[in-house]
């Protein structure tokens, strides 16, 4: 087996050792970086359309995503010394305040991790401010809010309007998900978009800061 | 034929419970509210209605900081439905998922499973339930906990009722646990009806009940939601109407559901529609 395809085979297996491994071979035998992450990132895309398909269910994406952050925590010290600058954007993702249910939240934080963003996940049951001041904080491009019940989704509004009421709408792209949103809501709040899965919802966050 | 209730939560919230606030807190600080749904379902002609304790077992509760009541939320939900149950009519145990996942989706356990189950189902068989309806079940492994617990606790009928997904290669859990893998656990761990519930639609289910069907000889439950929710204008709107909805429980009947309600978006109006179709 060739190094790239062992890596997409640590991937899909879910094989955080083996994703680990093949990260550190990669530095000491001098790989290029960029290739080998685009090598593991074409695997973590290959586990969302399985996901798609009805191959893969929660279990082995979130295994896979968990591989793939496994690799990508090798290559940090590197990336972040600046020889190579891989970092997509900076997400701040939570459940609503008055919501517990965090699953969905929980994937898209993954895989948004696993594709290279730098995910601030707040959990659930999350005050507007805390996003806000987070988001503000560390400077995100993007603030991502789930709410799975009919009853909590108004808090996707009040975060929008808060946002315009401290005047800092602009600075941020709003994603927001969970099972009872819509398009339609999404334009009624006047958020930035929604996505119908985990593995889309990385593609419209790539599109929206232009990737 | 049995006939089951419908939706509670949503019920509750027409009659301002306020967002966030777990519905069972309601058989404590307004029971009669939840009694009169009760009384509504009965006067419906439900058969079976299901206590108010989707979310009363400790983990759940927990979530929602109101772990320390877990004995009051459970007895008086019991103590509500049976206040209103008409002399033939029977009262579910509702037991509802944890809200926690195993590993690699969360940091669960499946003894952590058997003690939160244990223990709400200790409460409501001392309450007296004339049977235990286990719902919306996403993980097979945490449904098989739940009905270990109540073996344990208790000789009434457990109903065991799995929340399944359509995929582009049929019907799974969100775990991907396949019907066929549930239906064959349930059945082994010997309940006395097996299902499906919650997260697709009634016109989504008909298939489902076939294939079920397939694997089993049990009496079947089908208990699909009202479509999926929308909001207008602040509103939650469910797309189904009383009568589509009706239509497609008979089809499910055909099929094989002998168990038959509705759960989210559903309402009295759609149990007594049910009710005209199957009665006559």
């Amino acid at each position: 087996m060739s190094f790239p395809e062992k890596c997409k085979e640590a991937i899909l297996a879910g094989d955080l050792n083996l994703s680990k491994n093949l990260a550190q071979k990669a530095i000491a035998d001098k790989l290029d970086i960029n290739a080998t992450i685009d090598t593991f990132s074409l695997a973590i895309r290959e586990a969302g359309d399985l996901f798609e398909e009805g191959e893969f269910f929660l279990p082995e994406l979130m295994r896979s995503a968990e591989a793939m952050k496994a690799a990508m925590t090798i290559f940090e010290p590197i990336i972040s010394e600046g020889k190579e600058n891989r970092l997509l954007g900076r997400v701040v993702i939570g459940t609503i305040e008055g919501d517990i249910h965090d699953i969905g939240k929980t994937l898209v934080a993954s895989m948004l991790s696993a594709e290279g963003f730098d995910v601030h996940d707040l959990g659930a049951d999350v005050p507007i401010s805390k996003f806000i001041d987070k988001a503000l904080e560390i400077n995100a491009d993007i603030i991502c809010i789930s709410a799975l019940l009919t009853t909590t989704m108004i808090g996707q509004k009040r975060l929008i309007d808060t946002l315009k009421e401290r005047n800092v709408r602009d600075k941020f792209k709003v994603l927001i998900g969970g099972a009872p949103v819509s398009k339609k809501w999404t334009k009624e709040i006047g958020a930035d978009g929604t996505a119908e899965n985990a593995v889309s919802a990385v593609k419209l966050a790539k599109n929206l800061l232009g990737l | 034929m049995v006939l089951l209730d419908g939706a509670m939560g949503s019920l509750l919230i027409n009659q301002g419970l306020p967002p966030g606030t777990p519905p069972d807190m309601w058989n404590v600080s307004n029971p009669e509210k939840v009694q009169n749904i009760h009384q509504e379902y009965f006067n419906a002609g439900s058969d079976v209605v299901l206590t108010n304790t989707f979310g009363s077992s400790r983990l759940k509760l927990m979530a929602h900081k109101h772990g320390s009541s877990i004995e009051d939320y459970n007895r008086k939900a019991v103590e509500n439905a049976r206040k209103v149950c008409p002399e033939k009519g029977s009262i579910a145990g509702d037991i509802g998922p944890s809200g926690v996942f195993l590993p690699p989706v969360g940091h669960g356990t499946i003894e952590g499973f058997e003690v939160n189950f244990l223990e709400q189902a200790e409460i409501l068989a001392k309450a007296g339930v004339d049977l235990f309806f286990i719902e919306t079940m996403v993980d097979l492994k945490e449904a098989e906990a739940a009905v270990r617990a109540v073996k344990q606790n208790s000789k009434v009928p457990i109903f065991a009722s799995i929340s399944y997904q359509k995929t582009k290669r049929g019907y799974f859990t969100i775990m991907g646990n396949s019907v066929e893998e549930c239906i064959n656990s349930l059945q082994d761990l010997e309940v006395d009806a097996v299902g499906a519930n919650c997260t697709i639609g009634s016109n989504e289910m008909i298939e489902l009940i076939s294939e079920i069907k397939q694997y089993t000889d049990l009496p079947i439950i089908a208990k699909p939601n009202a479509g999926k929710p929308q909001l207008v204008k602040g509103k939650t709107v469910y797309q189904a109407t009383p009568v589509d909805f009706a239509k497609d429980i008979k089809q499910m009947i055909e099929n094989g559901a002998r168990i038959v309600g509705g759960c989210c978006g559903s309402n009295p109006e759609f149990i007594k529609e049910i009710n005209k179709l199957i009665r006559r």
